[in-house]
């Protein structure tokens, strides 16, 4: 097996055709810390980035007919936590991936799971443009899709490139799918909890 | 005798695993709800609270048959932004007539507990009769049938403030007697409206703001 | 249905369990039509065509009862007849009984839809169904305790098998609380006042409201969970030890929860906080019966396969953990503070009840029914499209209830400068329709699914009977 360094060419590729990017990740064991810093960080810095300068531009539209506009360190400070939270979710998956390997009998390399995150949540970054129009309802639409897409490339992809059999890879994906729903949803409690303690954007009295 | 034996004898013995369950189910119960159940605090009256009138119970009634707190709530916490939008926050001693209480689960309108005095008789039928008259974007279903329809549609009024007055209500058989001429040509309409303007003046702390 | 040819050496009884899952599948399209309907009416108030009985606020109860009562009592009953015969090697105890309690039950349903509909209700929660039916369902209740506990006494294995600890859990506790919870003075055959009023009624309806999910949606289901899935994978469950723990700690917890129902509500301070602690604490249990499961299919990915039946169990233990997560994170004041009268509720409620309940009992019903008739399964692979339905209908009911709820809860406490609330609540509920529009459609996807099922199983027993099948010690 090779080690090797993912770049953007596997990016690219995976928009067009997945199944060659996860065939080709199987042969791989890609470096983690190059992959983080050529793969992951560019890729979790996009949503942030969108968010800042569509807070910025068209305020935070929630639904009801006022726009909430921000003070620029406050979007700042919203897009540093963004990227933050996006970073820990892609370590952390990875983390509970590799975890979940021995016994679904995976690959073991902390690099693969990494990888294997890193492209699955790939949809998820590229539909969060539509966070330069912060209006709720079209991002909700455009999580959906992007979701299913991420979903689809989850399911095909973690058999193949982990090297395990369609069985136990329906199983892992809907164990990884099951940490996610739970992860997220601890992020909305905490998210709400920490609003009312003051600390997150200030639309409290 | 190990763990694993003490269970084996519950799992060998129906009887027992049924007084098990029924045992350990029960401790919840006993220690939370039942002393809330007996506590005198939350049975006793605000100074203002009184029993429903026998046109305010007809439309509290109507209240319930129309499933009205599906949608709308009647409890305002005690937060800022709730006591600014609706009014002084509930208190218990405001529902110990409520039978059973209306607090509700979901505010898909807004909460009700303090609407009395708010909307004139007037809007309440116009709103009533179709929202959307008075609120283009309502989502809330129309009820024109309750301006149409004699209140005490089922007869029953005289036997509903009985059975209040066996719970403890303290109507007065001058009340019950005359429960139904109090009825007489009034519509389901004009006895919702007498609930609903009734609602939020059992407070202790003066009118709805 | 049994072949009056084969002789009278005990077999099975299995014609009220047959019934049973086809009331259950025909309740799960109605109730869920009706769910779509009122989710429509939240757009289209019009659709009510101004009739009383078509009104949304008439119709809810109707929905709740008819997935609760009609689709999940009937599966619930069904696969406890189905399975309590097999783990104690004996024939049903008195099966006239077991068809009366089957045939009652749907009529049950029936009359109470109907009395919805007419305007009888008490406004309870899952409690709605006036007196004379509330008596009617007690009734019912000893009769369907006898039948499951008499067939227990009459055992041939020595000891009671999990599964049975919480379908016992299920008929005890939900006979205590729905007697508790329905105390009221009749007034007259259709109505009744409750014996208890405001802040102490409040308590009493969610201490039952709670535990109705607690006993019925969660503990009777696991019961399902904890038969079919061993047979699915052909392996027992994973830790028989922590099967233990979770159950009697499940059964212990779940009964404090209730008052996070009531949080900042005007009930006693230390009512809540108890009620918040114990459904944190309430995760344990909920979660380790969870891990138990996957851990036992782990071990079995062989018998995965293509199976349509495995992928919808595995999926409801995914919802399953996120629903019990959810609920205790709900719990939580700081959370509920935003999460309280809004769609944030709603969506939770809906992905335990369709990414669980539903899910669970379909998987169930893709394994049970066949082998009930002695059949493959018609269509595999409509069975898989209805997999992919059901996680897309589920999953597209659930985001737009976590953005909906999220932006009512926060919005409506949101302040101006001068302490005046930002934003009206019309002006709130004026940019919910699309959120609600995205539900509709799930619910749609879902219902579609469901209608799926009923084809697939009916097809697959169509002209035939059900087999002849005998405790193994009659057998031998």
């Amino acid at each position: 097996m090779q080690t090797g360094k993912v770049d953007s060419s596997f990016l690219v590729q995976l928009l067009l055709r997945p199944e060659a990017v996860f065939e080709k990740l199987a042969t791989f064991r890609p470096e983690p810390v190059d992959l983080i810093m050529k793969s992951v960080v560019w890729l979790a810095l996009l949503p942030p980035v969108f968010a800042y300068f569509g807070g910025k531009w068209f305020g935070w539209r929630l639904g009801a007919d006022k726009p909430l506009y921000f003070p620029d360190y406050e979007l700042k400070a919203i897009s540093a936590a963004y990227f933050g939270i996006l970073v820990f979710g892609y370590l952390s998956t990875a983390v509970v991936s590799r975890w979940m390997a021995t016994t679904y009998g995976a690959r073991r390399s902390f690099g693969i799971h990494l990888a294997l995150v890193c492209f699955v949540g790939a949809p998820l970054m590229l539909v969060s443009c539509l966070h330069l129009y912060p209006d709720v309802l079209i991002n909700a639409i455009g999580l959906v899709f992007g979701l299913l897409w991420s979903a689809y490339l989850l399911f095909r992809g973690i058999p193949v490139a982990l090297q395990i059999d369609a069985q136990h890879g329906m199983l892992m994906a809907s164990s990884i799918v099951a940490w996610l729903m739970v992860g997220f949803v601890s992020l909305l409690g905490i998210t709400v909890v920490l609003w009312q303690r003051g600390i997150g954007p200030a639309i409290w009295a | 005798m190990s763990a694993a034996d003490i269970h084996h004898r519950l799992e060998k013995n129906a009887g027992l695993l049924i007084f098990g369950i029924l045992f350990v189910s029960a401790i919840g119960g006993l220690v939370q709800v039942l002393p809330s159940v007996l506590q005198e605090s939350l049975s006793t009256p605000t100074a203002n609270a009184r029993p429903y009138t026998a046109l305010e119970l007809e439309g509290r009634d109507l209240y319930i048959r129309e499933g009205c707190s599906t949608c709308h709530s009647q409890q305002i916490r005690p937060l800022l932004a709730e006591v600014a939008r609706y009014g002084a926050h509930s208190e218990a001693g405001e529902f110990v007539y409520d039978r059973p209480f209306l607090w509700g689960s979901k505010r898909t309108g807004p909460d009700l507990h303090r609407v009395g005095g708010r909307y004139s008789d007037a809007w309440h039928r116009v709103h009533l009769i179709n929202p959307r008259t008075v609120v283009p974007n309502s989502i809330m279903p129309a009820y024109p049938w309750l301006d149409t329809r004699p209140a005490d549609g089922r007869g029953d009024i005289e036997a509903r403030l009985r059975t209040l007055q066996k719970l403890g209500h303290p109507y007065s058989d001058a009340d019950v007697a005359g429960a139904a001429a109090a009825l007489e040509g009034r519509t389901e309409m004009d006895a919702l409206i007498a609930y609903l303007q009734v609602l939020g003046t059992f407070s202790d702390k003066g009118a709805s703001e | 249905m049994q072949d009056a040819n084969i002789p009278a050496g005990e077999s099975y009884f299995d014609g009220a369990v047959l019934f049973l899952v086809m009331a259950a599948i025909g309740w799960s399209v109605a109730g869920m039509a009706a769910g779509v309907y009122v989710a429509a009416e939240l757009i289209w108030p019009g659709l009510d065509f101004g009739q009383a009985w078509l009104s949304f606020g008439r119709l809810r109860p109707l929905h709740t009862n008819g997935v609760i009562f009609g689709f999940g009592v009937s599966a619930l009953m069904g696969t406890a007849f189905y399975s309590v015969q097999r783990t104690c090697h004996v024939r049903l105890f008195a099966p006239g009984l077991a068809w009366f309690c089957a045939v009652a039950w749907q009529l049950i349903v029936i009359v109470g839809g109907l009395s919805l509909l007419a305007g009888f209700n008490t406004s309870k929660e899952y409690a709605e169904l006036e007196w004379p039916i509330d008596v009617a369902i007690a009734a019912i209740w000893v009769c369907f305790a006898i039948v499951f506990f008499g067939t227990i006494a009459r055992r041939r294995v020595q000891l009671i098998y999990v599964s049975n600890w919480f379908f016992g859990g299920l008929i005890i506790v939900i006979a205590m609380l729905h007697i508790v919870n329905s105390l009221a003075l009749p007034v007259s055959m259709t109505r009744s006042y409750s014996i208890y009023a405001g802040a102490q009624d409040a308590i009493v309806q969610w201490w039952y409201g709670h535990n109705a999910v607690g006993f019925l949606l969660t503990g009777g289901f696991l019961g399902m969970l904890y038969y079919f899935l061993p047979k699915q994978a052909d392996r027992p469950i994973w830790s028989y030890k922590l099967s233990i723990v979770a159950f009697w700690a499940f059964t212990y917890s779940y009964i404090w929860a209730g008052p996070h129902h009531l949080h900042y509500n005007s009930i006693p301070e230390w009512v809540q906080t108890l009620g918040m602690l114990m459904s944190i604490i309430l995760l344990a249990p909920s979660w380790a019966t969870m891990i138990n499961a996957i851990m036992t299919v782990s071990g079995a990915a062989e018998k995965v396969r293509s199976d349509p039946a495995m992928k919808f169990i595995v999926l409801a233990l995914a919802f399953y953990g996120l629903a019990t997560f959810e609920g205790s994170m709900l719990a939580i004041k700081s959370v509920n503070v935003i999460s309280h009268f809004t769609d944030w509720t709603v969506g939770h409620v809906h992905s335990g009840a369709l990414g669980w309940n539903a899910m669970i009992t379909f998987g169930t019903f893709y394994y049970l029914v066949p082998r009930l008739v002695g059949r493959e399964l018609y269509s595999v692979r409509l069975a898989n499209l209805h997999f992919w339905m059901a996680l897309a209908g589920t999953m597209l009911y659930i985001l737009p209830m976590w953005a909906s709820g999220i932006s009512q809860g926060v919005l409506w406490l949101t302040l101006d400068d001068l302490g005046e609330p930002m934003f009206s609540f019309k002006d709130i509920m004026a940019s919910m329709p699309p959120y609600y529009l995205i539900r509709f459609v799930a619910g749609a996807i879902f219902l579609a699914g469901g209608v799926l099922l009923a084809w697939n199983l009916i097809m697959t027993i169509r002209g035939h009977k059900i087999v002849v099948a005998r405790p193994p010690e009659v057998r031998a």
